[in-house]
């Protein structure tokens, strides 16, 4: 933090996670973090992603135990219903903090 | 950067895309409808049957409605189940309503206590409501308070805001059917909220078309 030239602290953003940087899994760990859980047809049809890009980003954030799928069947029909993890809400949490201590330090 | 803002705005507009397929508006237009089966007095006299007419109406709605749900909306937009801030919503709207009931119901009881206790005032209520042909007028007022108040809290606490504009439909069905008893005020009112439902319905159906089976991410 360089309080004293009035200049943001830019090496907060060289320590953003970048798992949860890229846009479209920001906008999925963002919806994820303020509902308890979704499947993936709801997260398709409010993000806009396509299923295969979708998928790509909800294995690594799985990979990341940021992410938990849990699969059941709803009648005959499958259902995967995702949820952020303690540890992925706490990523969301440290990156929005970041982003904000980055922001708010610009001059404007 | 107003993160928590946009969160909460993010929330709101997933919750309220619940509500995009209109199937509310179909069933509470519904409801109010088969009120004029209930509420009806016909010149020979109110029968039985319509309670279990308008009962049987109602029922039909509500299986509508969650076989839209189930079979329409769902594997079109996909589950969601909302955090707990939303679940408590819901039960402050029920405590709510069944407090706004409770209380003109109470307030009921409380006047007509006084009007046994006190026959000055039970005269004076009774000339008051003969001498202007004002007790239809009453209990239209109170019916339709009743059901308008609860609506417009379902509305608030539901976040649903074509909730308002059923209520203020509701209210005039309640009290055009009580004070005129002519059915023909809410079946037309029902249909201008059926109507509405109708269009986001369909408008729904297009906007969401069944998923591939591969988005099941089986």
């Amino acid at each position: 933090m360089s309080e004293s030239t009035g200049s943001p602290d830019l090496s907060a953003l060289a320590d953003l996670d970048r798992l949860v940087h890229e846009p479209a899994r920001l906008a999925v760990m963002a919806l994820l973090y303020v509902v308890e859980s979704a499947d993936f047809t709801f997260l398709m049809n409010q993000t806009g992603l396509t299923w295969g890009n979708l998928s790509a980003h909800m294995s690594k954030l799985e990979e990341a135990g940021y992410l938990k799928v849990e699969k059941s069947f709803k009648g005959r029909r499958p259902n995967t219903a995702l949820r952020l993890t303690p540890l992925g809400r706490e990523a969301f949490q440290e990156y929005a903090r970041r982003m904000k201590q980055v922001f708010q330090d610009f001059p404007t | 950067m107003s993160s928590q803002i946009n969160l909460k705005e993010i929330e709101r507009k997933a919750f309220r895309s619940t509500y995009q397929d209109g199937l509310w508006d179909l069933y509470l237009g519904l409801i109010v409808v088969c009120m004029f089966i209930f509420v009806y007095r016909p010149a020979e006299g109110h029968s039985p049957t319509n309670i279990v007419l308008a009962l049987l109406g109602v029922l039909l709605a509500r299986s509508l409605f969650w076989a839209g749900k189930k079979f329409i909306t769902l594997p079109r937009m996909g589950q969601v189940r909302f955090r707990a801030m939303r679940k408590q919503k819901e039960k402050t709207t029920l405590a709510i309503i069944l407090g706004v009931v409770v209380f003109i119901q109470v307030g009921m009881v409380g006047l007509t206590t006084l009007s046994w206790l006190n026959h000055e005032v039970a005269a004076k209520i009774n000339g008051f409501l003969k001498a202007g042909d004002l007790m239809l007028l009453v209990v239209a007022a109170i019916g339709s308070l009743m059901v308008g108040v609860s609506m417009i809290l379902i509305a608030y606490f539901s976040d649903f805001p074509r909730g308002y504009y059923i209520a203020v439909m509701m209210w005039l069905a309640v009290f055009l059917m009580i004070y005129l008893n002519q059915p023909v005020y809410p079946i037309i009112i029902g249909g201008l909220i059926i109507l509405p439902g109708l269009v986001l319905f369909v408008r729904f159906l297009k906007e969401y078309p069944l998923p591939r089976e591969e988005a099941s991410h089986e």
